[in-house]
């Protein structure tokens, strides 16, 4: 918000010109170049021409067996007990999460735990970072922990949850759903926590001027005033929880996801097809429900006027407040945007107050109530199934999933923790740098294996390049620094697919746009043939099917194909990642030009629609685009770390690894360094100001 | 915007109170001593064979027998990969585990003396793996991996194990390897892949996705011909001892001893005997000490470079 003010009030396009943009181009370019000198790309798989014909020979035989999936009843069956267990696990993971996140949000947020305002920029340099500092005071440190707490839930990957679970209450689809839920929890703190904090202060100030403390200030302020939001981006969250169940299940809590990767193993493609059909089901009907609420939740912020609707369509049109709405704007498909409903949070939150008043005089609506009821009815449903009703490879017999729940309540589940106590305490290998132990710092020594930094090159010959790859080889010797290097294959395949799927994401918004589409005629003057507007018909709807395509399939199933197509390594997994970022960017792009009144593209009158699309539409929506795209960056490098896991390499990979040795110090060492990465990347974006529903 | 200290204060307290009860509720609990005759017997095993349903009916069929020997219910719990297994038998979530060798040293290197063996296959004593090769590289038999790793040179090949944690899949191919070539797989081929488990391994190796595979010849041997022929042997290794059913010891001696002599009576006389002999390649069990894998906790604890 903070950053559009100037816009706003004063009228002007810009005071002075932001030159943040290039330093951004600058940055990437960096990225870039830096992704391809980093880590080890073997574009063989593209290149070679007898491997990729191979890889068009699989591809091939998939999209045949795609045409004809494997329909046979009892595998049908098969599917549909797979799908519901996805369901379930699914719906039971965001429940707990849901549960989980509110406590630890309300630490992590420093509007609600410190007390104080989201910076809002006014601060400059030191006085700017100072309040970042967790020292200040002890609210402050708690926030500290707390955030620190659910970086941790959100960066270790649930596998790993799930295995610790395996540990503490054996095998059963009920693990798999709490490691589901430990994950959820760290996302939706993160979230709830950072749209408390984006709620103005001088909305709720006079809850505080009233005498109310901190509580009372959240309960009757902040908590309220975000609400709406609150609501969009659990759902959201709950539809990407069942994206993800579909995955978890390889580590045996069942569901779509290994079954997937257990057929792709054996090549059998036509089952692969039906499974994938299955997640695709699955997701595009948890996508249009979670859509149709949204809808509903900002179909009454908007209908409070114009000036609401008009902020729906994003920050950026929030100058353009006097632009009355658009009658087809709520009937638009409004897309999964956790992210372009962050864009709705002004919206809604000054929708919040008008509706409680309109609301309080007319009849008690009650569509809350269906909606409490419709939540309670899933949540039993879930819990029935998972706990009675799925009895998939037990022989029949009837027992309670549920029940090793209990034994959460006993001692001696949480003795079984001390297994993996070795994973807190990370190999740091001292000894390679020549500290601690001196007889064990002697023996690395002696064998050459103990870092001598200046032992060719000086410091002082840093402008020879031959001394920065002496001091990188020397370097090497320390484990640590192994691990660090690790971190730049998710970075590489995050950056390389990131750009990718957003530049492909740039390209596919234009037939996958109705304003440009379908109602195009509106501002180019022109006025098509009907076989014109049948062409334009189909070239949406082929778009639309490419981006759901693209985004029901998950990252990691994505992965799975890439794999089994091109062989395992970067290139794999960047194309993974790259197709999913398409299919998610292309949807929230897409809104965001949608969501523009038609009359902005008038004055291109005459001009071609791509000509109109390129030069109007796309400046209009880019720093929205670009804001979205990082966040997509985000939870991409999160996505590579556990494409490492399958196969990609690199620090996921590394991980598993030694975990799986039971080499817990060294694979501490490596979760530590996930854990960092995800810090890294949260506070930075906290720091720039970036941070996902600030605007 | 300043809060009263107080309410900071006040506000802090509660908070950290709440943190140090969770703490004391995780942390207070204490291993308690493992029940001595548990009332039902979980068995487990590595899932060296990519086949789910096969492992569960056949290893379900290795339950049922010992549980009818010993009186107790015994069930099969499927696990994902390796790791799990182990894991599961360490902190006691099963009791017996089929384990490969170097399973079975990971798990003497966790539990000590609380592990046993309560025997192994007649072939686990004198155990092989096959180095195999998609027909596209044209390799013949091979005397040496030294041969090998020089075809391989410049070839850009890809090469694959089993799971990372299995013995005749990677560990020993692996030692095999570096012995021979006095190199590493991940410096002689292009990429070195886990493909996590031996018949994947095959279909990976024939289908052309890697070049070169290593697996046990047991896999080999079970596949159908028409697969054999897409991925034929190029080298075969010395023998060595391998595959082991492990125990936690505090089940109690008499149990141990009910279960051994129980192992050791399978045999084809009844059809399930018959059908578990078969699907293992096992002519029959027999007695076998810990001590014989401690060659195996060795070998990992001289720091084996295994390439993680």
């Amino acid at each position: 918000m903070s950053a559009l003010e100037p816009t706003c009030a004063a009228g002007l396009p810009y005071a002075r010109r932001p030159f943040g943009h290039f330093v951004a181009l600058l940055a990437l370019l960096l990225a870039l170049l830096a992704a391809f000198a980093a880590a080890d790309w073997d574009w063989g798989a593209l290149t070679d021409a007898e491997r990729r014909a191979q890889a068009a020979t699989r591809i091939a035989a998939w999209l045949v067996a795609f045409a004809s999936p494997d329909l046979s009843p009892a595998f049908v069956r098969q599917a549909w007990e797979l799908t519901l267990q996805t369901l379930s696990a699914a719906l039971l993971g965001t429940a707990l999460g849901v549960v989980l996140a509110w406590p630890l949000a309300l630490g992590a947020s420093r509007a609600v735990c410190v007390g104080e305002a989201q910076c809002t920029g006014k601060g400059r340099g030191f006085a700017r970072i100072l309040r970042h500092l967790p020292l200040r005071s002890p609210a402050a440190l708690l926030c500290a922990v707390c955030r620190l707490v659910q970086d941790v839930l959100r960066a270790v990957p649930d596998f790993v949850w799930a295995i610790i679970l395996v540990a503490m209450i054996g095998l059963g689809p009920l693990t798999g759903a709490l490691a589901l839920a430990l994950n959820i929890t760290g996302i939706l703190a993160k979230v709830y926590s950072e749209l408390w904090d984006s709620v103005d202060a001088s909305r709720y100030a006079q809850v505080r001027s009233l005498g109310g403390g901190r509580l009372a200030t959240f309960l009757y302020g902040i908590r309220p005033l975000a609400a709406r939001n609150v609501l969009s981006f659990t759902l959201m969250r709950a539809e990407c929880a069942i994206r993800n169940a579909a995955v978890i299940g390889a580590v045996g809590g069942g569901g779509l996801g290994s079954e997937i990767w257990y057929q792709v193993r054996f090549g059998a493609w036509d089952k692969v097809g039906t499974l994938i059909l299955f997640t695709l089901l699955l997701t595009l009907v948890a996508d249009l429900l979670s859509n149709t609420i949204r809808r509903q939740l900002r179909g009454d912020a908007s209908r409070q006027g114009g000036s609401a609707s008009c902020a729906v369509a994003g920050g950026v049109t929030a100058a353009a407040c006097t632009a009355p709405p658009r009658s087809r704007m709520n009937a638009a498909p409004s897309g999964d945007a956790a992210r372009s409903l962050a864009a709705v949070a002004s919206a809604s939150e000054s929708g919040t107050r008008s509706v409680a008043v309109a609301d309080g005089g007319a009849r008690p609506p009650l569509s809350p109530w269906l909606a409490a009821g419709l939540v309670v009815l899933v949540l039993v449903w879930s819990l029935w199934f998972m706990g009675w009703g799925n009895r998939a490879g037990e022989d029949g017999a009837a027992r309670n999933h549920l029940a090793p729940a209990a034994e959460l309540l006993s001692g001696e589940a949480w003795g079984k923790l001390r297994f993996f106590e070795r994973l807190l305490q990370p190999e740091l290998d001292f000894a390679g740098l020549g500290l601690g132990d001196p007889a064990k710092a002697e023996a690395r020594a002696r064998e050459g294996k103990a870092v001598d930094l200046f032992a060719e090159h000086g410091p002082l010959e840093f402008w020879r390049p031959a001394a920065w790859w002496a001091w990188q080889q020397e370097l090497q010797k320390w484990f640590v620094w192994r691990v660090v290097e690790s971190a730049a294959v998710p970075l590489a395949i995050a950056v390389v697919g990131s750009v990718l799927g957003v530049a492909a994401a740039v390209l596919l918004t234009y037939p996958h746009s109705a304003t440009f589409q379908l109602h195009a005629a509106a501002f180019s003057g022109e006025t098509p043939a009907p076989w014109q507007r049948a062409l334009r018909a189909v070239q949406l709807a082929a778009a639309r099917a490419t981006a759901v395509v693209a985004r029901g399939v998950p990252e990691v199933m994505w992965a799975f194909l890439c794999i089994a197509f091109f062989g395992p390594g970067l290139v794999a997994g960047t194309l993974a990642i790259a197709l999913h970022t398409l299919g998610v960017m292309t949807r929230v792009f897409g809104e965001a030009v949608d969501n523009q009144p038609l009359r902005r593209f008038e004055p291109t009158c005459g001009a071609s629609r791509a000509a109109t699309y390129a030069v109007v539409a796309v400046p209009r929506v880019w720093r929205d685009w670009m804001t979205y795209s990082f966040f997509q960056f985000e939870s991409n490098v999160r996505a590579a770390v556990v494409l490492g896991l399958i196969g990609v390499g690199g620090l996921g990979f590394q991980f598993s690894f030694n975990f799986e040795w039971f080499r817990f110090e060294r694979a501490g060492t490596y979760l530590v360094m996930i854990v960092l990465l995800t810090v890294l990347i949260d506070r930075s974006s906290r720091l720039l100001g970036l941070s996902r529903v600030g605007r | 915007m300043h809060q009263p200290r107080t309410a900071s204060r006040r506000g802090f307290l509660l908070s950290t109170a709440a943190l140090a009860v969770a703490g004391t509720l995780g942390l207070s609990a204490r291993q308690t001593q493992a029940a001595q005759r548990p009332e039902k017997l979980i068995i487990t095993a590595i899932p060296d064979d990519g086949d789910a349903d096969r492992m569960r009916e056949n290893f379900g069929a290795l339950a049922r027998l010992l549980g009818k020997a010993v009186g107790l219910p015994v069930e099969y719990m499927h696990v994902e990969n390796y790791a799990a297994s182990v894991t599961a038998l360490a902190t006691g979530r099963a009791h017996i585990a089929w384990l490969g060798a170097v399973t079975t040293a990971q798990a003497r290197m966790q539990m000590g003396d609380a592990l046993t063996v309560l025997g192994c296959r007649d072939i686990d004593k004198r155990f092989v793996s096959y180095f195999i090769a998609n027909p596209a590289t044209g390799l013949g038999t091979l005397s040496t991996l030294g041969e090998l790793a020089q075809a391989a040179a410049g070839k850009g090949w890809s090469f694959t194990f089993g799971s990372k944690s299995s013995t005749s899949g990677h560990v020993m191919p692996r030692k095999f390897f570096m012995d021979q070539t006095g190199s590493t797989p991940e410096k002689v081929f292009r990429t070195v892949a886990y493909s996590g488990s031996h018949d994947v391994s095959l279909r990976m190796v024939a289908d052309g996705t890697h070049q070169i595979g290593a697996l046990n010849y047991a896999s080999w041997d079970k596949a159908d011909a028409a697969l054999k022929a897409r991925a034929p042997i190029i080298y075969k290794t010395p023998p060595y001892i391998d595959y082991a059913l492990a125990a936690r010891t505090d089940l109690g001696p008499e149990l141990l001893a009910a279960l051994r002599s129980a192992l050791l009576a399978i045999d084809g006389s009844t059809p399930e005997g018959a059908q578990l002999l078969s699907y293992l390649k096992a002519g029959r069990f027999v007695g076998a000490e810990v001590g014989e894998w401690q060659q195996y906790v060795e070998l990992l604890e001289s720091g084996l470079d295994i390439g993680g």
